[in-house]
């Protein structure tokens, strides 16, 4: 695949802001490393967002989660799920 | 303040159209979940559903709206159940046309049965539908007004799952306060791909027939019915028409989280609470309970923490979704009048589908058909999406 | 039972109560949108994003009544469509998606009940929550209801509301069922339109009720509905809540009707403005927030500050001048498509 790491990881951002409705958000105000999920992180993301995450990966990069449970690991932060992408795309 | 009594029953579902064709099958344990053979959806291949066993059509037939072309389903089965309510009622059109008569009906989808024309229509992409003035929640509520000449009272409740649960209460409520001499109550919804994809898309549909109370569960099934009950007050009913009394009810509202029951199930200890507290019911006088038990890991597991805030020893209690799906708004009353049928001939039916009971909780589902047994209090509970919880008491006539 | 406070999200500047100094919007496009605040500060931005236009005018007015009087135990809400733009954007999920994987979101936000339930959810309400969806008596069913949950005396402070939210999609359905004018508005006062269809509206209005009270805004004293009436019905009906209430035709001074521009139901207002009640002040609401199914609440918001003596309000108002009495017993006089009657009436 032609794009670059940071290409994806910004596309990523661009497309979780706007699923998610993420208001007032801009992508580089998310770091990469953060926790996504749970009462400790800045965007407080919950079991409703991670399903509209699934669809964002489906929909947007082609790439299957199929439960719930490996969405959790999946989504921990941005880098993880970047990860997924790109091991996804590879197979 | 006026004593609210039901003189009407009417119903459609699964188990087949009227009260008739349930009763018997709830007697034999014969769910009406499985696989779909009206309803068209990407889904009916993966997934099984408390289908009504007629169509569009032949409702149409059965209802006497064979000219109809707007009727959505959803008005089609209220159509049916309404009819059989009235008419074992005895209600005249003189009573049904009085200012003191009333209609509460309620419904989650509506007319939005109709997809497809609903998403030409709403994105305008074509000439109007056939169905153009059928999607609105009160549709339905306003052509049974129109069929049978209502003139008092009338609303359209949508509180997702206890909505007619609901509609009963406001009914027994305007009796009560004077306001009202008889009241239609009840609800109805049809299989939809908007309610099936929004659950399926909230994760909590199983992929089996759903088993209320079983430790394995995986999610709710989806049905379709209607179900009407004609309340009458003290003052004007005939006493040879009664069948059971409706004693208490509560509402409460969980406020815990969009899609899930709180931990300590407070919304549905309150509802149980209020309708035990206004029925003057002690709780073990509670002798059998038709529990909301839509076969969720959560509803169930909250629903019986509920039990335990409430019963020191829980009543016999089932979950009539095994037989009938989750039948949405007309859940309430649907159960409701099965609850009744439990208090006129003295049985209660088994939940269906459990091969582990719950771990956990000492008080299991009834699995067994169990005849000759002394019905005097049976409570009805429906606890929606969104946290809206209640709970309603009936009393053997 | 009695209005001790309210708030509202309109067409017009209600929210920040504009209109009280004479500040209103001359509307002269096809929908009359509602003026909505800047949400952020008293929604969290959490829920905030995910919440479609009726839900957020809902929880907006809901809300910060909830926070100025603690004691609202119940929640009551009318609201015919409910998030209907929530809900066609799930469905068009469906049929572009053909039943595929899709966003849970819209279903969540779209069911009309979301309303009630996130407005109990914020303000942690656990107490009586309902909606009403019948159409252009939704909202009248939450006052019969605070007043029956009032009269059954376990409560003594109730929140109740009415929200329409207009979006393409309910625009269109409407649009095709012939509900709307097809042509933009004039300058002169609309209501004198000889062509049939209203200009679509939009708006939440939410009450604080309660059961008695030395200080209070106005007072609901009855209410009444009919559906499929015919003139007979609606002379019956106005007799009827006449007489139970105490009073003859003369002792209402002001009638708030709900005249649309629509010329097709022109005649039941006429009736009830010219021969049932020819002393009374005629008062109009919808051309300043357009039709839509709950707008009885939006009249109920209005009529709550005239009987305050604002006079900006009175004379924007006033249709028919007869006399010059105060604001003492009034009857709001409203239909949607002369299919849904109700009169509500208020007093000092």
């Amino acid at each position: 695949m032609d794009q670059s790491r940071e290409e994806l990881t910004l596309e990523l951002k661009k497309h979780i802001i706007e699923y998610l409705n993420l208001l007032e958000v801009k992508p580089e105000e998310i770091e990469n490393d953060e926790l996504l999920f749970g009462p400790e992180s800045k965007l407080e993301l919950d079991s409703i967002d991670s399903v509209e995450l699934i669809v964002l990966l489906e929909r947007e990069f082609g790439v299957r989660v199929t439960n719930p449970t490996e969405g959790r690991k999946i989504f921990a932060d941005v880098n993880s799920i970047v990860d997924h992408i790109v091991s996804s795309r590879e197979n | 303040m006026q004593r609210v009594y039901i003189t009407g029953l009417g119903v459609i579902s699964s188990l087949g159209a009227g009260k008739e064709a349930n009763l018997k099958r709830l007697c034999n344990g014969q769910s009406g979940i499985g696989r779909a053979s009206i309803f068209e959806s990407k889904y009916t291949e993966s997934l099984f559903f408390g289908e009504v066993n007629l169509s569009d059509d032949s409702l149409k037939e059965v209802t006497n709206n064979q000219d109809s072309v707007d009727l959505s389903r959803t008005a089609l089965l209220a159509f049916f159940a309404a009819e059989e309510a009235i008419e074992q009622a005895g209600l005249s059109k003189g009573d049904l046309s009085s200012y003191r008569t009333g209609i509460i009906s309620s419904s989650t989808v509506g007319g939005m049965c109709n997809t497809v024309s609903l998403y030409n229509d709403a994105n305008r992409k074509e000439k109007p539908s056939t169905f153009i003035d059928s999607y609105a929640d009160a549709e339905h509520t306003m052509r049974l007004i129109k069929r049978y000449g209502i003139k008092g009272y009338s609303s359209t409740i949508n509180t997702a799952c206890s909505s007619s649960a609901n509609a009963i209460m406001l009914g027994a409520r305007l009796i009560r306060s004077g306001r009202l001499d008889r009241v239609i109550v009840g609800g109805s919804d049809a299989l939809a791909k908007y309610t099936v994809n929004g659950f399926n898309a909230m994760m909590i549909l199983s992929d089996e027939p759903c088993t209320p109370f079983d430790a394995n569960r995986k999610g709710l099934t989806l049905g379709e019915g209607a179900g009407y009950m004609i309340l009458e007050s003290e003052r004007v009913v005939d006493n040879n028409r009664v069948l059971a009394e409706v004693i208490g009810y509560g509402n409460a509202s969980d406020a815990y989280h969009p899609s899930t029951t709180s931990p300590e199930s407070i919304g549905p200890t309150l509802a149980m609470q209020k309708a035990l507290a206004l029925g003057g019911v002690k709780a073990d006088e509670i002798d059998y309970i038709n529990a909301h038990g839509t076969g969720t890991v959560n509803n169930d597991e909250t629903e019986l923490i509920g039990f335990s805030n409430i019963f020191d020893q829980p009543p016999i209690f089932n979950s009539t979704k095994s037989y009938t799906g989750h039948t949405l708004s007309a859940a309430g009353v649907i159960e409701s009048i099965y609850c009744v049928f439990s208090l006129l001939f003295n049985e209660v039916y088994p939940s269906l589908g459990i091969k582990h009971p719950m771990k956990g909780f000492a008080s299991k589902a009834n699995e067994t058909y169990l005849s000759g047994i002394e019905i005097k209090h049976a409570m009805s509970n429906s606890f929606g999406f969104g946290g809206n919880c209640t709970s309603i008491i009936f009393k053997k006539a | 039972m009695y209005i001790t406070d309210l708030k509202a999200i309109l067409p017009q500047d209600t929210y920040t109560e504009g209109v009280l100094t004479g500040q209103f919007k001359e509307h002269n496009e096809m929908v009359f949108s509602a003026i909505e605040p800047n949400y952020i500060g008293f929604i969290p931005k959490g829920l905030l994003r995910r919440m479609g236009k009726a839900v957020r005018m809902g929880v907006g007015s809901g809300l910060p009544l909830i926070n100025d009087h603690k004691d609202i135990e119940g929640v009551l809400v009318a609201t015919a469509n409910g998030g209907m733009e929530d809900c066609i954007k799930f469905l068009n999920q469906i049929v572009d998606y053909d039943e595929g994987i899709l966003t849970p979101t819209n279903f969540v936000q779209s069911t009309p009940n979301s309303i009630a339930a996130q407005i109990a959810l914020l303000g942690k309400k656990q107490g009586y929550n309902i909606t009403y969806t019948n159409g252009g008596l939704a909202f009248e069913n939450t006052l019969l209801d605070a007043m029956l949950l009032f009269e059954e005396g376990l409560h003594s402070k109730l929140l109740v509301g009415g929200i329409e939210e207009v979006s393409d999609y309910s625009y269109n359905i409407d649009f095709l069922l012939g509900k709307y004018k097809t042509e933009p508005i004039s300058k002169e006062w609309y209501l004198d339109s000889n062509s049939v269809g209203a200009y679509c509206g939009e708006g939440a209005a939410f009450f604080v009720l309660v059961p008695e009270s030395k200080e209070y805004l106005c007072r609901i004293k009855d209410l009444d509905q009919i559906t499929y009436p015919n003139e007979a019905d609606i002379d019956q009906l106005t007799a009827n809540l006449l007489s139970r209430n105490g009073l003859t035709l003369a002792d209402i001074d002001s009638v708030v009707l709900g005249y649309n521009g629509d010329v097709r139901h022109n005649k039941w207002y006429d009736h009830i403005g010219d021969s049932v009640f020819k002393k009374a002040n005629v008062f109009c609401f919808k051309h300043l927030v357009g039709e839509y199914r709950v707008c009885s609440s939006a009249a109920l918001w209005f009529l709550t500050h005239l009987f305050q003596g604002n006079k900006v309000l009175y004379s924007k108002m006033l249709k028919e001048d007869r006399h010059e009495r105060p604001l003492k017993n009034a009857l709001i006089y409203n239909h949607f498509d002369a299919d849904q009657h109700s009169f509500i009436l208020v007093q000092k």
